[in-house]
């Protein structure tokens, strides 16, 4: 078994090498964008002196028919990307890179990281696909809010995973193997979602992302609620039950098989590595692998919720990790966001954790399913602006797209708080529970001696 | 039960939390050197990572010992 892993690790850093570490998508920036400062702009010539990062001489750009000479701004590190359409040397588009903190950003970003945190604790994954969007609404731009994110993410999932390792159940081998296959995964996902910008262009890629958002948490979020409802309401008290494709999928006996100790399962290699390998993808899609993860681990797998969502916070951690660097290469972190997220989702992230001390199997089930159909809704609203943009229907008018955009955004805040909720009211009366049977047994022992 | 309140870590709460917010203030007081430095790509991914690293273990362990003060454990099984 530990040649497979050997194999598999191996695997994972040759990836790098052979693809390109800088790619597109989930794991890196475009190669396009350059990082630099504006020195001079000149309205007449509509030209512009850049001064890029870590490069002595200046460059003079052309900027692009829709740029206005007054928007550049100057002495401030922008992102610019060039239209290659257009010509040699000309700019398509300026980012400034890194936003002004003010007041009601920070409070924003606490906010937002202590749900976060706690969501994460709490079902192994989440905050991530509120938070790119979240950090965007405050004007940073999308490279630099998913490089931040990241970088955010992956010491909450490692001060998470210890927290719940110390509990029992994060199951390390199982977060391992799940994690090396999911890199693997990312990279083929990558590829996937190269190939459809090739072919469809960035309108066809953005319909695509959506529709798979949709399908995927439509179809998953639906089962494991379904199924929360019946364990919620079935003879099974300790309300972890495994399901059947997974006692079909243990029964399977193809070398190697692999025997995962913390969850209580042993089940062939050939099917763990495909999960590995989805929720890798996924992740390249949506960033959220998480949602194929968990779910990919109780169902098939045959873990219990718990475990799953305890593992999937190690997965987290390495993948979350192993992006950082990706990001962090072509120098698209911006630490002060990452810190504030921190800040607040470090303590989230733990209150999370304990929370699962307190509750049954189903509710972790319960929250996860909430979120996964709230999020599906959120990206539901997207889609007929994207199917307009490929010429599949006329497009819609500009004021219901912002509408639809406004909607998008807001149902990932509410998902995010419903959740949280539900998290903490049941960890409230797990809690209230747990003190009461605790003064009750120490009544009995005072009575009884 | 009745030992319980003695061994609630409030010191060590002060400590880390004294020290996470030491660290905030003097990372956000040198933002400008910071955000230039951090950001040139590279080995310079060092920084950001390591920080992310550091600031993971100060501040994880004020939360902790936090949360603990405040009466918030895990179940005893």
């Amino acid at each position: 078994m530990k040649k497979l892993l050997i194999v598999l690790i191996t695997a994972l850093f040759l990836l790098p090498l052979a693809s390109s570490a800088f790619a597109a998508g989930g794991a890196g920036p475009d190669k396009d964008l350059l990082k630099g400062v504006f020195l001079q702009v000149d309205a007449a010539s509509h030209t512009a002196v850049f001064k890029r990062d870590a490069v002595d001489q200046t460059i003079t750009y052309n900027l692009g028919s829709k740029m206005k000479a007054q928007d550049l701004p100057l002495n401030k590190k922008v992102m610019v990307s060039l239209d290659k359409e257009a010509g040699e040397g000309v700019i398509k588009d300026v980012d400034r890179m890194f936003l002004d903190m003010n007041f009601k950003n920070i409070l924003s970003l606490i906010i937002v990281g202590f749900v976060g945190g706690l969501l994460s604790g709490f079902i192994g994954s989440g905050g991530a696909f509120v938070l790119t969007p979240a950090m965007m609404t405050l004007g940073v731009p999308g490279a630099v809010a998913v490089a931040s994110n990241m970088c955010h993410k992956f010491p909450k999932a490692m001060v998470g995973t210890y927290k719940r390792w110390k509990y029992g159940q994060v199951d390390l081998k199982l977060a391992a193997v799940m994690s090396v296959t999911a890199i693997i995964g990312v990279q083929i996902g990558i590829q996937v979602q190269k190939a459809i910008l090739h072919a469809w262009g960035n309108a066809g890629s953005n319909l695509y992302v959506s529709t798979v958002f949709v399908i995927i948490l439509v179809l998953v979020g639906g089962y494991v609620f379904f199924d929360a409802k019946k364990l919620a309401k079935g003879a099974d008290v300790s309300g972890n039950q495994t399901s059947k494709l997974a006692l079909a999928m243990q029964r399977i006996n193809l070398p190697p098989m692999m025997h995962f100790k913390v969850a209580k399962v042993k089940i062939s290699a050939w099917i763990t590595i495909p999960v590995g390998l989805a929720t890798g993808m996924l992740a390249a899609t949506i960033a959220v692998g998480g949602f194929i993860g968990v779910p990919g681990m109780i169902y098939v797998i045959g873990a219990s919720a718990m475990v799953a969502s305890a593992t999937e916070l190690g997965i987290a951690f390495v993948m979350g990790a192993w992006g950082s660097i990706q990001w962090g290469l072509s120098g698209l972190i911006d630490i002060r966001l990452a810190l504030l997220l921190l800040s607040a989702s470090l303590i989230g992230v733990q209150l999370g954790a304990l929370g699962t001390t307190y509750v049954k199997d189903y509710i972790i089930k319960m929250v996860m399913a909430s979120v996964m159909l709230i999020v599906a809704v959120s990206r539901g609203f997207l889609v007929p602006g994207y199917l307009g943009d490929v010429g599949l229907r006329a497009p819609i008018d500009p004021a219901t797209a912002a509408l639809f955009s406004q909607i998008s955004f807001w149902s990932l805040v509410t998902a995010l708080f419903t959740s949280s909720g539900i998290i903490i009211v049941a960890m409230i009366s797990g809690m209230t529970k747990s003190r009461r049977e605790e003064r009750l047994v120490a009544k009995e022992v005072i009575n009884n001696g | 039960m009745q030992n319980k309140q003695a061994k609630k870590p409030y010191l060590q709460t002060i400590i880390f939390g004294a020290v996470s917010l030491t660290l905030y203030i003097y990372l956000f007081r040198n933002e400008k050197l910071v955000m230039d430095t951090f950001t040139l790509g590279g080995w310079y991914t060092v920084l950001p990572i390591g920080t992310a690293f550091l600031f993971s273990f100060i501040h994880g362990a004020f939360a902790s010992n936090m949360l603990t003060s405040l009466g918030l454990e895990a179940k005893k099984k």
